[in-house]
């Protein structure tokens, strides 16, 4: 079970477990919920390290309570490996209520499954 | 005489049988015409892992991307039964290549149930290029964390 790095609220581990490595180099997005004009904003970008992992992606200032997404640009991830998946990207929406936890939301990846926990 | 009322006896025993066999048959073909799903070239199954039985009465819905206007169509909107299947979700006709998406009211189902659930929803993007073949988009779900997988 991947863990979050010390210090990050909010971080995500992606694994490819169809070669057994980590994704490294995989952009992904977080964006928050605007509940009043039914949008999304874009909070941050970043991509994946070596290890797969990405941490610093909200500071302490910015992380509300609401609705967010945690978008992976799973198609151009496979395409630099010169191979195409089921999933052209991946968006994994989940709701804060709790401001005092972290966050850790892994991404198993596979060409054509994938799966997600809620981690600390 | 009485040999009469027993050739009688076991002539009628044989019409009852046979009238019962004709019922057992009758009511199996009727099941089997009631219980035959509408033919989907996609389908999904949706499993609730944290109780370990099927996710009835999800709402779910499909929708097909559209490209030149960026947006999604939305294409058919159901709820799960029994067993967790949604069947006919679409016909041969109208399944084409492009990208889909699959929506799952899961933050209502767990509500539902009496509990929160940290997704309030789960959309799967998928890409399909060969539409003659089978495709199964189930959800494995709990509370905390989901997975899904490409079927046939």
């Amino acid at each position: 079970m991947t863990t979050s790095k010390t210090g990050s609220l909010l971080t995500t581990h992606v694994l490819n477990t169809a070669d057994g490595v980590p994704g490294a180099r995989m952009a992904l997005s977080l964006h928050r919920l605007d509940p009043q004009m039914a949008l999304w904003n874009l909070v941050s970008k970043g991509t994946t390290d070596e290890d797969g992992q990405c941490s610093d992606l909200i500071s302490r200032d910015e992380f509300t309570a609401g609705m967010y997404k945690l978008r992976f640009e799973t198609r151009q991830y496979w395409e630099s490996l010169c191979q195409s998946s089921f999933y052209p990207y991946i968006e994994i929406v989940f709701t804060i209520t709790d401001l005092d936890q972290t966050f850790h939301l892994p991404l198993l990846l596979s060409r054509y499954s994938y799966s997600t926990y809620k981690g600390i | 005489m009485y040999r009469f009322w027993k050739q009688f006896c076991t002539v009628k025993q044989m019409s009852i049988r046979l009238q019962h066999i004709k019922d057992h048959i009758l009511a199996a073909n009727q099941c089997a015409e009631m219980s035959s799903p509408p033919y989907s070239p996609l389908t999904t199954h949706v499993l609730n892992t944290g109780r370990g039985i099927p996710a009835a009465s999800m709402v779910i819905s499909l929708h097909l991307r559209n490209h030149t206007a960026a947006s999604w169509t939305l294409l058919r909107t159901g709820a799960t039964n029994d067993d967790g299947r949604c069947p006919g979700l679409i016909t041969r006709e109208a399944f084409v290549p492009g990208v889909y998406k699959m929506r799952f009211e899961t933050g209502r189902y767990w509500e539902a149930l009496g509990e929160t659930c940290f997704y309030p929803y789960v959309e799967i993007v998928f890409t399909i290029t060969d539409a003659a073949q089978k495709f199964h988009v189930p959800l494995l779900l709990s509370r905390f964390s989901y997975s899904t997988y490409r079927g046939s």
